[in-house]
């Protein structure tokens, strides 16, 4: 549905996007991610039409947004960052203006404009004059809009910001609701809302792309780099033991306060290591230290994690993280 | 065209359901009702009436530095918004993502901006009404006089229109529009003050007041309509360009 080939846009001196090429195909749900300021918008807002590229090739269902921008434009619905809408109308005028917009025949109208506000939840407001309505309301008829021509391919900017915990978890559903019969991709720079709705994301970071795949793809490019260990260990011989496997630091070690003989250790794996190969020897150590092992966990890192040893801007940091798994 | 439409549609709406509109329309109407009612009492006030001359053509043409004045006031205020307000809420993000030409977006707001100028000046057809009860009226004349008047406010909204596309504040739209409109109102000015001479000319041919003078008597001239015209479609040429520029903002 989305082609993007080396796409560069800058404003003057300023580089917001740099060479990011990337595609999403018919049917997918795509998460488009990365911290404030990456370029995610102004991507968005070249694949919606609203901005030129400076260089590079964009196809829309299709159709080149340079050379066929009207085509390319009917295929899609949009809804850029914050919602913005006429205050003065009232949501059922504001849907009519978009659909007469849209060029949804005269006939069909009333009928999408009536689906579009059943599926975004703001039937009951349609007489309300927008400049009353809620943020989440305006939300939901900027979704409206973006639903009324039933466009094979939605773009959605940050979906969900400015809503409180029930509306995300309400936009959500209906995102991955939309995303059973069409194309879906939306930009986030909340991790959650990726793992909760997306089939696939794309992380940009200062205009570059940075990562491409599946959510478990991307989980799996950030190698395991620690251990939790459940021991069965009266004397805490367990760390002096480890201390002597090569490539193994004991993070932390804590006595069950209800079982004093058994201890939780949490250990830390050299990275320039094979983690498999350092986890046998662990195993070993402990075996011939005499001490019975309960548990062995490897650390899954976390799409938070991911995200920020992708997007983070000094690559000296070591990354030093937490033991919670998403 | 299905664009122009729509677009046309709700910028109507929108200048109708907010007190703008309304507000210009009370404004214009109690200008316009000094204006006529000081005229009607001169003439009803002077001992004969010589044959060239009427309430009407005073109206019109010699005293339409008034009717001037006030369109000074109003096409500006009736522009400023026109995209400016737009940009500032963002709506023009989704309004220019809808499969819509430049073209379209501008022709369509300009049409809406015109047919609202149009509906202000129409309760001013009361005035030849009440002057047809009293003595004869030369349909020609106000024909013609409402014909420059058109020819008026269709070249100021235009300017207008493009004052307000190259800006996101409406102030500065304002300010702009007044600036420019003035400024070829004073250049029309200077036919009376210029001695003989091209720079003369060319006041004359700019002057909002002589083109009035002229259609008020009747006198279709059309490089006056050329005129007009020209300042419209180039003034919504450049703001078309204007528009289609903001992709590579």
């Amino acid at each position: 549905m989305i082609q993007v080939e080396d796409l560069t846009k800058d404003y003057g001196t300023v580089v917001a996007v740099r060479g990011v090429s990337f595609s999403v195909g018919k049917g997918e749900i795509v998460g488009f991610l990365g911290p404030n300021g990456a370029g995610k918008s102004t991507t968005l807002r070249v694949l919606a039409g609203f901005l030129g590229a400076t260089s590079g090739h964009v196809r829309i269902a299709g159709h080149d947004i340079a050379k066929a921008p009207l085509a390319a434009r009917r295929a899609l619905g949009y809804m850029p960052e914050s919602a913005p809408l006429y205050p003065e109308m009232r949501v059922s005028e504001y849907l009519m203006f978009r659909a007469r917009l849209k060029e949804v025949p005269r006939t069909e109208r009333l009928r999408a404009i009536g689906g579009a506000m059943d599926r975004a939840g703001v039937s009951h407001m349609a007489g309300t004059v927008i400049a009353h309505l809620s943020k989440g309301y305006r939300q939901r008829v900027a979704l409206a809009d973006a639903l009324v021509s039933n466009p094979p391919l939605l773009i959605l900017d940050e979906p969900t910001a400015g809503l409180d915990p029930n509306q995300i978890r309400d936009v959500r559903a209906l995102v991955k609701d939309l995303g059973s019969d069409r194309t879906v991709l939306l930009s986030t720079h909340i991790l959650s809302e990726v793992e909760a709705t997306c089939e696939r994301a794309i992380v940009i970071d200062r205009g570059r792309l940075v990562a491409e795949g599946t959510i478990e793809e991307l989980r799996a490019r950030q190698r395991s780099t620690g251990l939790e260990l459940r021991v069965r260990d009266p004397h805490a011989a367990a760390e002096a033991a480890l201390t002597a496997v090569f490539g193994v630091s004991v993070r932390s070690g804590v006595t069950e306060e209800t079982a004093p003989d058994r201890r939780r250790l949490r250990l830390g794996l050299d990275a320039a290591l094979d983690a498999d190969t350092v986890t046998e020897a662990v195993v070993q150590a402990l075996t011939a230290a005499g001490i019975g092992i309960h548990a062995l966990v490897p650390e899954q890192a976390s799409l938070e994690q991911v995200f920020s040893a992708l997007t983070r801007h000094e690559p000296s940091a070591a990354p030093e993280q937490s033991a919670e798994t998403a | 065209m299905n664009g122009f439409l729509a677009v046309y549609r709700r910028e109507l709406l929108s200048l109708w359901v907010t007190p703008l509109a309304w507000v210009l329309l009370t404004v214009f109407l109690l200008l316009q009702g000094a204006i006529f009612y000081s005229i009607i009492t001169h003439f009803a006030s002077m001992s004969e009436a010589s044959v060239d001359t009427g309430p009407l053509q005073a109206y019109f043409g010699q005293e339409s530095i008034f009717l001037l004045m006030t369109l000074l006031l109003v096409c500006p205020a009736l522009t400023m918004r026109v995209f400016a307000e737009e940009r500032r809420s963002g709506t023009i993000e989704t309004l220019l993502t809808a499969p819509v030409t430049p073209a379209s977006v501008v022709l369509g707001k300009y049409s809406a901006l015109l047919t609202t100028y149009a509906l202000i000046w129409a309760p001013t057809l009361l005035y030849v009404v009440v002057l047809r009860k009293t003595g004869v009226v030369d349909w020609g004349v106000v024909g013609a006089s409402y014909l420059g008047l058109l020819g008026i406010g269709a070249a100021y909204l235009s300017l207008g229109t493009l004052m307000s596309a190259m800006t996101k504040s409406q102030l500065v739209a304002l300010l702009l529009t007044i600036f420019v409109e003035f400024g070829s109102f004073i250049l029309g000015v200077g036919e009376y003050i210029f001695e003989p001479g091209v720079f003369r000319d060319i006041c004359a041919h700019v002057s909002m007041m002589s083109q009035m003078e002229d259609f008020s008597k009747g006198i279709l001239d059309l490089r006056r309509v050329v005129f007009d015209g020209s300042v419209t479609l180039l003034g919504l040429f450049v703001t078309t360009r204007v528009v289609d520029s903001w992709r590579w903002g």
